[in-house]
């Protein structure tokens, strides 16, 4: 009996402990990843947080790398524009899904924005690294330090951001994003697809503001 | 040396390899390089911070269209020696290499494709895409200026010969 006992209670001990050390990681996982989110035909379960009203009747899914110069040059001339007239508006929303692929620095800067999405801060951190993107591919803009800083200076706490970066725990999201893209034939980045209500329909590169009017405008 | 660009293209087939020779690179670099889109709809812009690029862009266009058709005049009406027309040639791959960016619209075909042989290749030429592309310019020009003192110097002894 007593033996019985101990051996409950060891069981009962190791389940709290597990649960309570797994708590803190499960929790900030789950911050905006829902597992069943589809775009379309798109799997954007792993992917960025929704930027916008997630009722809205359209969604802008975004393939993208940070280091990418393209993606600097059409989040600078185009997206602005989206954002005001169609993303504040609830006229469509839109979703940024990791296509890392230039260089080394390019998944760890994808795993540095999930980090921060852990601290509810992914656009945030998004928009920074689009901000401080420097023109040289692993140039070391966006190496492990210089992520860290990036996260420092959002206020972020650096506990939390630096085990999680360090951990590589989103390795695996990122491949998974990858995947999606190939799946999907998106030859380069930045890739568009925009989801309506009645369809989709892939863009290719940073195109002006006035395409995604234009395609925008047909599927409201 | 404006006699010399005279000579070659008062010929209508040169003037039409060249007028071709600058179309098809220019409209090539121009959609590798995202200036013209053809889907959903043709479509062309200059984002902003990119005009430098577009400015090299023509001028290898132009320095391409010019240089080629004045060495292919030299090899076919002089039969002189194809050296030149490899300078040329040269300058104007570089050129059009340097527009190969891995974040174009082919950047993850190519690296899907050629693994990482082809992401170091494509982030070189990324990195160094605008030196290598004044570099090709200056191919383009140096080749240009000896092609056109060589015209000069055979075309001289053409007719007495």
């Amino acid at each position: 009996m007593n033996k019985t006992g101990v051996i409950i209670g060891i069981i009962v001990i190791a389940i709290i402990a597990g649960v309570a050390v797994s708590l803190p990681a499960s929790s900030s996982e789950t911050v905006n990843l829902d597992m069943g989110r589809t775009h379309g035909t798109i799997s954007t379960a792993m992917g960025s947080p929704i930027l916008g009203d997630p009722a809205a009747p359209i969604t802008i899914v975004e393939f993208g790398d940070y280091q990418c110069h393209q993606c600097y040059n059409w989040f600078h001339n185009t997206k602005p524009a989206i954002v005001e007239d169609y993303i504040e508006t609830g006229k469509a929303n839109l979703v940024f899904v990791d296509l890392a692929f230039l260089g080394r620095d390019s998944p760890i800067a994808a795993q540095a924005s999930y980090c921060a999405e852990d601290q509810e801060m992914y656009w945030e951190y998004h928009n920074t690294l689009y901000d401080f993107q420097e023109s040289k591919i692993d140039g070391g803009w966006a190496n492990s330090e210089r992520l860290k800083a990036f996260a420092s200076s959002l206020g972020l706490d650096m506990d939390l951001f630096n085990s999680c970066l360090d951990s590589e725990k989103y390795s695996k999201r990122i491949q998974y994003n990858v995947q999606q893209a190939r799946d999907h034939g998106v030859r380069g980045t930045p890739g568009f697809f925009i989801v309506g209500p009645d369809g989709q329909e892939q863009l290719g590169g940073a195109q002006p503001f006035s395409v995604f009017k234009q395609v925008l405008d047909q599927m409201a | 040396m404006t006699s010399a660009i005279h000579l070659v293209f008062s010929n209508l087939s040169y003037l039409i390899l060249s007028i071709v020779i600058f179309s098809i690179m220019l409209v090539g670099l121009l959609i590798l390089s995202e200036y013209i889109f053809l889907e959903p709809y043709v479509v062309s812009h200059i984002p902003s911070g990119t005009e430098f690029g577009f400015v090299l862009i023509v001028s290898i266009s132009a320095l391409s269209a010019l240089v080629l058709p004045m060495n292919i005049f030299r090899i076919n009406i002089l039969k002189k020696s194809k050296q030149k027309m490899s300078g040329g040639i040269f300058g104007s791959i570089i050129g059009a290499v340097a527009g190969a960016c891995s974040c174009g619209p082919i950047g993850f075909a190519v690296i899907s494709t050629f693994g990482s042989v082809g992401a170091t290749a494509t982030a070189f030429l990324t990195n160094y895409e605008i030196p290598i592309r004044i570099i090709a310019i200056g191919i383009l020009a140096i080749t240009y200026f000896t092609t056109v003192r060589s015209l000069k110097m055979e075309c001289k002894f053409v007719p007495n010969s």
